[in-house]
């Protein structure tokens, strides 16, 4: 009896003992890839650490730390990372919701609508990326073409050539590639809204101005802030799309802090620096997610 | 209700609106891959090809080993996505069915860890890479793409495995199944439509990574697409034609993918951001 049960618990462990085994895989990895660099990027962050020279390691407290905040190529990176997120994510959404609107009407046929909002989400960033500097190239691109034929034959916009421009071509090409996964959590959204709140608001005698923001806008607040949060984190990361259109150019007009940590680790192997600038973006997502939180703690 | 999309020509003109928006980019990049040199920098620029040609393609798989990118994306990508379904199935069971304290907890920590920008793990990642020998390997991809494939699994899973009714799974372990058996008998084929939707969430991600499959592996034997076709220009030259063929060639894969398993993949991704 006794050799059954020890049988019994090894072929039917118990809740615990079985939890800790099917967590374990997953815990293991998160660990392995997410909690230990976490732990040796800030450590990393007060070496100097050069994998390219013969220096060795030497430890340098914080004087890394000083060196970033008067790195003028931070600031510029910072500024444009940021600038991407303000930009981009709005775009994203205010286009997304146009998308899911549009998607939301009743169509025989679903299907051309549904891929149609699929086909930019599945695509890579580094696809996009390398389309749209097609599409944005000043002789032979689409988007001047388009411009010299309905608007004005002037001179053609050197898009992906001068800062500004590139900066906006690259902004246009992000809330694109964007505003479809947004459309398809907010149609989501949109189809869960019970139709007989806007037969009620019909009846009651309201536009359809006021419909959309007392009734389609509050009642879809829970799947615009799930979309928000996505796409800002994943904005601040930006680095795909700059990468494969300018390369962070001209000059540095365009250059991310994903471009700047890639460029300063892998190109240059100064791992102690990178790693600096690493921390420097870990807590500004940080900040940025904890004002999301901190809304949504107040929202609920 | 009345609306102005009643009348079905402006409905037609909506769905246009949408389709022209998610396919222009792919089409024109289609037309553009069937153009000669020549045509593509006659001015003002063609629309629909002249002269339609394939030398493109040809182009593109002899300029590139575009096939051994294929294949090192295809070995990566199925790889990530079996690991993946394999340790977010274990911890969603776990999470959806037992009896554990601070579950919502055990789900917060894993779906926080996509919180954390990948940029910046790159450098510690990287380092561990190099330390092990793993630089230029399928494993140096796959390893962090399960992570990040793992709160999206995990999400979608867990709601699948709570929508099956614990009752059958309670009724195998009477009729003499173990917990395990039951695990593999009732409750594995009843969730396969979720593991499915999982499956191709996490494939599409692996397939499209870009950062990660630049820095760790540049030796061309063990590139894959997305970095291999950022190669096909020249420090000034931009063969577009080719790019654009070689793109396509890429494009297609996950289009098929997508396109037969659209009903899927909408209901997962929104299942997995919903709950987020």
């Amino acid at each position: 009896m006794a050799t059954a049960t020890a049988i019994d618990r090894l072929r039917d462990p118990s809740e615990k003992t079985l939890g800790v085994m099917l967590l374990a895989p997953a815990f293991l990895l998160l660990a392995l890839i997410v909690v230990y660099p976490i732990g040796k990027l800030i450590w990393n962050s007060f070496f100097d650490l050069r994998l390219s020279g013969g220096s060795g390691i030497k430890f340098v407290g914080l004087e890394n730390y000083a060196l970033v905040f008067k790195d003028p190529d931070f600031w510029n990176a910072a500024k444009n990372t940021v600038l991407i997120t303000l930009i981009t994510v709005p775009g994203a959404l205010v286009v997304g919701m146009g998308l899911a609107m549009l998607a939301n009407l009743p169509f025989k046929r679903k299907w051309p609508v549904r891929l149609a909002l699929l086909l930019p989400w599945a695509l890579p960033l580094a696809f996009a990326g390398l389309i749209f500097a097609w599409f944005f190239h000043t002789e032979y691109g689409v988007v001047n073409d388009i411009v010299r034929r309905a608007v004005s034959p002037a001179e053609p916009a050197m898009w992906l050539l001068r800062p500004n421009w590139a900066f906006a071509a690259i902004c246009l090409t992000i809330i694109w590639k964007t505003s479809s996964f947004m459309a398809l959590i907010l149609l989501a959204g949109l189809q869960m809204i019970p139709k007989s709140l806007y037969e009620a608001a019909e009846v009651d005698g309201a536009s359809k101005w006021q419909q959309f923001w007392q009734i389609t806008i509050p009642m879809l607040m829970p799947s615009i802030i799930v979309a928000l949060i996505f796409r800002t984190i994943t904005a601040l990361q930006t680095f795909d799309i700059p990468y494969t259109m300018t390369k962070g150019g001209p000059g540095n007009s365009t250059e991310t802090l994903a471009m700047l940590i890639h460029k300063t680790t892998i190109d240059y192997l100064d791992v102690g620096y990178g790693s600096t600038l690493a921390v420097c973006m870990f807590v500004l997502s940080l900040c940025v997610t904890a004002f999301y939180l901190k809304r949504i703690g107040k929202n609920a | 209700m009345k609306s102005i999309f009643d009348s079905k020509s402006l409905r037609l003109i909506a769905a246009g609106l949408v389709v022209v928006n998610g396919f222009f980019p792919a089409v024109w990049i289609l037309l553009t891959s069937l153009k000669t040199e020549a045509e593509l920098v006659s001015k003002p620029i063609t629309y629909w090809p002249h002269a339609p040609t394939l030398g493109n393609y040809i182009q593109a798989f002899t300029d590139q080993p575009l096939l051994k990118y294929l294949g090192n994306s295809l070995a990566v990508a199925l790889s990530a996505t079996v690991f993946s379904l394999l340790v977010s199935a274990l911890a969603a069971y776990a999470i959806a069915r037992l009896n554990l304290k601070r579950r919502q907890l055990i789900l917060t920590c894993i779906v926080a860890s996509s919180m954390f920008p990948l940029v910046t793990l790159l450098v510690p990642i990287f380092e561990t890479m190099r330390a092990f020998g793993l630089l230029n390997s399928y494993t140096a991809l796959v390893l962090p793409y399960i992570v990040l494939n793992l709160p999206v699994c995990t999400l979608v899973l867990v709601s699948f495995f709570q929508s099956i009714p614990k009752d059958l799974e309670n009724a195998a372990m009477i009729d003499g199944c173990t917990r395990m058996g039951a695990l593999v008998r009732v409750v594995v084929p009843l969730a396969a439509p979720g593991v499915f939707t999982a499956g191709i969430l996490a494939f599409v991600n692996s397939w499209d990574e870009f950062l990660l499959a630049l820095s760790l592996n540049s030796n061309p034997n063990f590139r894959t697409l997305p970095v291999g076709i950022t190669l096909y220009q020249g420090e000034f030259t931009f063969p577009w034609p080719i790019i654009s063929a070689a793109l396509i060639v890429a494009i297609v894969p996950i289009a098929v993918l997508i396109a037969i398993f659209q009903e899927r993949v909408v209901g997962g991704l929104t299942q997995g951001g919903l709950k987020g």
